[in-house]
């Protein structure tokens, strides 16, 4: 009883993490956009494309060491968020506008992610496959 | 959707795939014993697969030049049909009920959302 509790504390600052390190993630896709928005190999889309790697490269650590205190379920059902950061930037730096449609079909992918990372936890196999596919990518994902 | 947003959006989709198949190569190497910890990582399917990832970062890189910031996260999530695929078709994964309603979500809402792009 004890140590479960102490397990789930344990969890829920692994959580928190998690998340910060989603939205640092999410800033991947900043660097990405404003880099779009420079000419291609100008010093300014050096830096932002430098920053996107960069912003991969510390991800791809920092969830390496994630995935060792959390289920790897979990980790990855908790990855959807990056959709509402994506949505968030968008509207709060780039001016994008929001409708319903936008709204509702980013709720539906999210609920969809969720449940493919919900989806194959008693196959060691597969978590293992998902986790090389998003490390470095997406886990450094684009 | 503009047909110029559509243009974009199959570059950044392009991108999600070559990253997938990037990450798969790496699976794979992984997967295979190597005679050193340099042999890891300099060889050519692990080389192969970065030069891949680094392709697929500036193709999402040159398709945000026109889609939001909103899309490419949400395109991003096809990365999971990709995933999917070669995990059957080459880790000889199984396909579960549940996965595949999930991969049907990903798609419906990519098309829910794309119909409120002006």
């Amino acid at each position: 009883m004890e140590s479960e509790r102490r397990k789930l504390g344990g969890n829920t600052k692994a959580i928190l993490l998690l998340h910060i390190l989603l939205v640092f993630y999410s800033l991947c896709s900043i660097c990405a956009k404003l880099a779009a928005e420079q000419q291609f190999m100008s010093c300014g889309f050096i830096l932002y494309y430098g920053g996107m790697i960069a912003v991969l490269g510390v991800y791809a650590i920092g969830w390496q060491q994630v995935i060792k205190r959390l289920p790897l379920t979990l980790a990855y059902a908790n990855r959807a968020v990056t959709i509402v950061w994506g949505v968030v930037w968008g509207c709060l730096f780039f001016g994008e506008t929001l409708t319903v449609p936008k709204l509702v079909g980013a709720a539906i992918v999210l609920v969809g992610v969720v449940l493919y990372a919900t989806s194959g936890s008693q196959d060691e196999g597969e978590d293992d496959l998902h986790d090389g596919c998003f490390e470095a990518s997406k886990g450094a994902s684009e | 959707m503009s047909p110029i947003i559509c243009c974009f959006a199959a570059l950044n989709l392009l991108g999600v795939f070559i990253s997938s198949v990037s990450q798969v190569m790496l699976k794979k190497s992984a997967s295979k014993e190597h005679s050193s910890v340099i042999k890891e990582y300099a060889n050519p399917a692990v080389m192969g697969a970065y030069v891949l990832f680094l392709a697929s970062t500036l193709l999402s890189v040159f398709a945000y030049k026109v889609i939001p910031l909103s899309m490419g996260a949400i395109l991003d999530a096809t990365g999971y049909i990709y995933i999917t695929l070669f995990g059957v078709l080459i880790f000889r994964e199984k396909l579960n009920k549940r996965r595949v309603a999930a991969l049907a979500l990903i798609l419906i809402g990519i098309v829910v959302y794309s119909m409120g792009l002006g």
